[in-house]
């Protein structure tokens, strides 16, 4: 019934957050039940009841309307029979309409509200609760698994509702014609009620079977559509080929099983109405009634079939909003991996404690420049879940306006050391001095304030370009943003632009290149000026011509003097980290620094610059840098 | 939209049958309803009358039970021939992008769009529309059709009436066209608003800009409301418009059977009869407006999808591997059983096949200058090395002699081959899987590939070493890594051409050396062709080519002396080994 849904079956997101500890979140209201109505969806359910039930009423006053008109009485006694058909058939529609404008007014407040109080939770939790790859996608699954909850408020409260108001209506003016007639009512209420149940319970009992092969389809797919040329390449695509016959099978065997519940809630229904018609008949004909009574009473449970029908569809909805609600419960009622205060408020570097406190607005915070901002960390440890260790004791020295690839095999904690860095992730043991003073005494949106992240996916929002540069820092004029794209390599982009810095980007504006994705990131960090840039395999998704050609731009215009922009402008070059493999252009930085999962991380300087291959030897200590190259 | 696209059951053999049955359980139920209201009159009419009940009711229960083995198929039948359909569509789609060029294929974003999201809105397109457009067709037509012999007049009233919905339906569709297609795209836009915010979380969490979309995300959802509300008041307005319509014909059935009844002109079982029919005509011309909605993504995507599945003019038809050399028509290869079945051919002795390209010109869809313009190559046994600036068109060459582009003029022979991009593929799976997604290899053969190119280390230190699972698209693995893997890959591929990207692009020159020498041992066995612009490979090359830049002369090739035959075009000669 519902239209402003997507469509029903939605493909699934495959990427899911790591499993973390769950905090005890502001519970209370959020802790309520997919289909507990609002004021809005009880007003919707009971004009829903009004209709369903005025359209039972037409079928029953018709049918007393006939068998009267049988008995050839004289035409006026029909009026008031023919009045009464007259309004319920009126009745039916205009209620019908009042009752999805209500319900869908109410549930799409709820989205709102639900919309608005999600994203608020989000951001805590954002980025280091998503997940370590493809937090878009599981991003996109929050977004896909609210709509379907507010579903539930249209798709299965309103015609529970409905059904409810209009079976209770039934049953009480059969009950009030004739009792036994009343009773048959009540029981055909009470089997509806059980199959209801059923239907409910196969369905979500298959459902997470259905998503999951509904995910094997999607990935399989995906991974055919984007990278048909290099599966052929290898001779791979039949391979190929059969992974989705199989992914198909799956999903057609479970989509089987789970419309069996279905099929068997339907056909229960229609028993049951049956078997009420039946007895019904039996019960009427001998009635003390009088005949268009009885054909009234007769055609009673025939007009109740119409009103069960939606159910079977309510029931799947449900199931399906369950789901999502648990989903979104699961991801939401984590803690974040940031405590949201410095553990001690007062304790702060004295040197630099009174422009900081002043020169930082809440919300979006530019960074002035001025002060260093060294970057140094003493037997740094961290942990995602609490339970295993994945970051093991690491020191590291990063003067200002340096330049360091980290690189390490996998899970060795590169990228944990850089959540770290970044202020995303609190440290489990060590010291992490930023500028100095100790990171985890600073607030936290003022140490955030002076580092910028590019990741591996770069988003692109569906806005201008220069909005999409600008988010970084608001009070930057167009010859910052079109420097900055220079110095991120997207000087070509920006002249093949038909509007320049207002083409529109994004969904349904110009597609970006993987590499301009990346070199987009690139740009919004220069943009912001902060001292320090965090870069986490920004190029991991390039072809690796593309991906060096991006290192190169990164390194010889974020940091190094004469070519950056910044500095003639009076900002200090960037001080950059990146972590990265070392064959992606790690050779390109002052120094590599390599992680591994063992008791310290080892550090060293390149013995000369494009030669990676000859430092970092596995079996280095830790030992401070040599200063950064001019 | 189209209501139905017979082009579906043209391109998509596999979706007739469940279209069938589809159909067919339409018709049972449509029949069983008319019997229902038979059978449900001459209850009433026993009841009424005080006469037996038990034949009636007999009638009655039989007809419910049929009526409950339809409704659990049909629902059964509706679940599956969704699911059908759209699979067969997304299979036929991918099988389809197999075939053809890598640029006739949509750009990777809207291909993975349309072969995940758009199938799947193909299946309640499938699974609910098709359906109750089957019912429409079928149900009023055989509800008039009984009318007409039970009681003419109602018959005629439905005729009369009937067509009125679809007619009002097109006038209030004509009537709020404009303004409806206004405020879907209005809605589009402000409905991508949430998951545009939504995705962009990190990077507004970063540049502190996360919470001032609070106040953003409240107005946008709000205005959100607003617009789809104006949108479903219309929607709405129009169905209760319909069912108003609906309403009032069948009463005016009610109305002239009651007046022929109360002159005692009818009997009271055809009475009945009529007005338990007439509403079967209406109802469901109504329900395919009100599903017409849910199926609309569905119907557009349809289109989009069968749009892709049609003959392409502009590209070649398939000629089988290695029939056409030496024909007019690019002869190209690319099937891995047929390459299979080549490898063996030819593999065993010394006449492995070579490549030939002649005069061929090939421009990139939607470019007017052409990137390779009339280039004569040949590749015989042994390490072909070609170089060239950056842009010059080498790994379009490489597309071009694996059969994944097809040139413009020109012909290309060559055998099958084994390709290794510059990104080779890696499934997210175990090592051995990733390894053997051509031609499955035994672990032994395995551990000496991975030998070959010292790549076995690496991946006897992962955890499980061979069944040790691979991130997505090889995360993990360093672009050294994953090249080595598909080296030792290459080096397992039965087929006798093997085309190399880059091979040494991203390895440090110890490691470049290395792999400059594996790839001089495999071509000791086939037909190697390696694209580079680094020296290491050049030492071990038997021949090399330059490709000059090619913007408005011929592509200048340079052979080496002696093994391949002259062309006309060959300019200045450059040696090695």
């Amino acid at each position: 019934m519902s239209t402003a849904s997507s469509p029903d079956p939605r493909v699934e997101v495959i990427a899911r957050p790591t499993p973390v500890p769950p905090s005890p979140r502001t519970a209370g209201e959020r802790r309520r039940r997919v289909w507990w109505p609002s004021a809005g969806t009880v007003r919707g359910g009971l004009l829903g009841g009004i209709a369903t039930a005025s359209g039972m009423a037409l079928t029953a006053t018709s049918g007393w309307l006939i068998v009267r008109a049988s008995e050839r009485p004289v035409i006026l006694t029909l009026l008031t029979a023919i009045v009464a058909v007259r309004a319920f058939g009126m009745a039916r529609p205009v209620f019908r309409y009042w009752e999805r404008l209500t319900s869908h007014d109410a549930a799409l407040r709820l989205l709102a509200e639900r919309r608005t109080s999600a994203y608020e939770a989000l951001i805590p939790l954002t980025p280091a609760r998503l997940g370590r790859r493809r937090r878009a996608d599981v991003l996109t699954g929050v977004v896909d698994d609210l709509t379907d909850v507010v579903d539930a408020q249209v798709r299965v409260t309103v015609p529970v509702i409905s059904t409810a108001v209009a079976g209770g209506i039934v049953i009480a003016l059969t009950m009030a014609l004739a009792l036994p007639v009343g009773l048959v009512m009540l029981g055909l209420g009470v089997v509806v009620c059980l199959v209801s149940a059923l239907a409910a319970r196969l369905e979500s009992r298959s459902l997470p079977e259905l998503l999951a092969a509904r995910a094997e389809v999607t990935r399989v797919s995906e991974l055919m559509a984007s990278q048909a040329g290099e599966l052929r390449a290898v001779g791979g695509w039949t391979t190929a080929l059969g992974w989705l016959d199989d992914a198909h099978a799956a999903l057609d065997r479970v989509t089987r099983r789970i419309s069996a519940g279905r099929a068997t809630a339907a056909s229960l229904f229609l028993v049951a109405v049956g078997a009420a018609v039946a007895v019904t008949a039996v019960i009427a004909r001998d009635l003390p009634v009088s005949t268009p009574v009885k054909a009234l009473l007769v055609l009673t449970p025939v007009a109740v079939s119409e009103a069960i029908t939606p159910l079977v569809d309510a029931m799947r909805a449900l199931a399906r909003a369950r789901g999502s609600e648990r989903r979104i419960d699961a991801l939401l009622d984590l803690a974040p991996a940031v405590a949201a205060e410095p553990a001690s408020p007062e304790a702060s570097s004295p040197d630099r404690a009174p422009e900081d406190a002043s020169g930082t607005p809440a919300g979006h915070t530019a960074y002035a420049g001025g002060d260093r901002s060294d970057v140094e960390t003493r037997a740094l440890t961290a942990s995602w879940t609490g339970a295993r260790t994945d970051l093991t004791t690491t020191d590291l020295d990063v003067p200002a306006g340096s330049r360091i690839a980290i690189t390490g095999p996998n899970g060795s904690g590169k990228s944990t050391l850089l959540a770290v860095l970044a202020r995303h992730l609190d440290p489990s043991g060590g010291t992490y001095l930023l500028g100095g003073a100790d990171a985890l005494d600073q607030p936290l949106e003022q140490a955030r304030s002076r580092i910028a992240v590019v990741d591996d996916e770069t988003h692109v929002f569906g806005t201008s370009l220069r909005a999409n540069l600008a988010l970084a820092r608001p009070d930057a004029d167009d010859a910052d943003l079109e420097q900055a794209l220079g110095a991120a390599g997207l000087t070509p982009l920006l002249r093949a632009m038909p509007d320049g810095l207002d083409t529109t980007l994004g969904a349904g504006g110009r597609g970006l290149s993987g590499g301009e994705r990346a070199r987009l990131g690139i740009a919004r960090a220069h943009v912001s000026r902060r001292p320090v840039v965090l870069l986490d395999e920004p190029v991991a998704h390039l072809d690796p011509p593309t991906a060096r050609a991006v290192v190169e731009d990164l390194t010889r215009g974020g940091g190094a003097p004469g070519t950056s922009q910044g500095e003639a402008a009076g900002t200090p070059p960037q001080t950059i980290i990146m972590v990265t493999h070392r064959d992606d252009g790690a050779d390109l930085f002052d120094h590599v620094m390599q992680v591994r999962r063992r008791p310290s991380a080892t550090m060293s300087p390149n013995t000369a610059q494009h030669t990676a291959e000859t430092d970092a030897r596995p079996d280095d200590r830790t030992h401070e840098p040599d200063p950064p190259r001019r | 939209m189209k209501p139905f696209d017979p082009r579906l059951l043209r391109a998509v053999p596999a979706a007739r049958r469940p279209v069938a049955v589809l159909a067919a359980t339409g018709i049972a139920s449509g029949l069983a309803t008319i019997a229902t209201a038979f059978a449900l009159s001459a209850v009433v009419v026993a009841v009424v009358e005080g006469r037996d009940l038990v034949t009636p009711l007999a009638w009655l229960l039989g007809l419910f039970a049929v009526r409950a083995v339809l409704a659990a198929a049909t629902e059964w039948v509706a679940a599956w021939a969704g699911v059908s359909v759209s699979s067969a569509l997304r299979a036929a789609l991918l099988r389809r992008w197999g075939t053809v060029d890598a640029d006739v294929r949509l750009e990777p974003g809207a291909a993975v769009s349309l072969a995940t999201a758009g199938t799947a809105a193909v299946e309640p397109y499938a699974a609910r529309f098709l359906p109750t457009l089957v019912t429409a067709a079928v149900v009023p037509a055989l509800a008039i059709a009984t009318l007409v012999v039970v009681d003419w007049p109602s018959a005629l009233v439905v005729v009369l009436t009937l067509p009125l919905l679809p007619v009002f339906a097109a006038l209030i569709g004509k009537a709020t066209a404009e303004s409806t297609e206004r405020r879907w795209s209005a809605l589009a836009a402000l409905s991508g608003h949430f998951l545009d915010v939504v995705r962009g979380l990190p990077t507004l969490v970063t540049y502190g800009r996360a919470r001032r979309q609070v106040t953003t995300v409240r107005e946008v959802s709000d205005r959100h409301r607003r617009a789809t509300m104006e949108t479903l008041r219309i929607a709405f307005l129009s169905s209760a418009a319909l069912e108003l319509l609906a309403t009032i014909s069948v009463a005016i059935v009610a109305v002239t059977v009651g007046l022929r009844l109360s002159t005692g002109s009818m009997a009271l079982g055809p009475a009945l009869v009529a007005i338990l029919l007439a509403p079967e005509a209406y109802w469901p011309v109504r329900r395919v407006g009100a599903e017409y909605h849910a199926a609309a993504d569905g119907a557009v995507a349809l289109d989009a999808i069968l749009a892709q599945l049609e003959p392409n003019p502009t590209s070649a038809p398939h000629s089988a591997p290695n029939a056409a050399f030496g024909a007019e028509s690019a002869a190209l290869t690319m099937s891995s059983t047929s390459n299979a079945a080549f490898g063996r051919a030819s593999g065993g002795g010394g006449a492995v096949g070579r490549v030939r390209l002649t005069g061929v010109t090939y421009a990139y869809a939607g470019s007017p200058t052409p990137v390779i313009r009339d280039l004569d190559l040949v590749a015989g046994a042994g390490l072909t090395v070609v170089t060239g600036p950056s842009g010059v068109g080498k790994s379009t060459l490489l597309d071009l002699v694996a059969g994944l582009r097809r040139p413009g003029a020109g012909t290309v022979e060559a055998p099958a081959s084994h390709y290794v991009t510059q990104r080779p593929f890696l499934a997210t799976g175990s090592v051995r899987s990733a390894l053997t997604i051509g031609h499955p290899a035994t672990d032994e053969q395995l551990w000496e590939a991975l030998r070959a190119v010292e790549v076995d280390g690496v991946v006897a230190a992962l955890p499980g070493g061979l069944s040790a699972d691979l991130g997505d698209d090889g995360f993990g693995l360093s672009a050294g890594q994953r090249q080595r893997l598909a080296l030792a890959r290459a080096w397992l591929a039965p087929e006798t051409l093997l085309l190399l990207d880059e091979p040494t692009a991203h390895l440090d020159p110890e490691g470049a050396e290395h792999v400059a020498a594996v790839v001089a041992e495999l071509a000791e066995r086939r037909v190697v062709v390696a694209v580079t612009h680094r020296d290491e490979l050049l030492a071990h090359a038997d021949h090399h080519v330059v490709l000059a830049s090619a913007d408005a002369r011929p592509v200048e090739v340079i052979l080496t002396a002696g093994t391949l035959p002259a062309s006309p075009r060959t300019a200045g000669e450059e040696g090695a080994r």
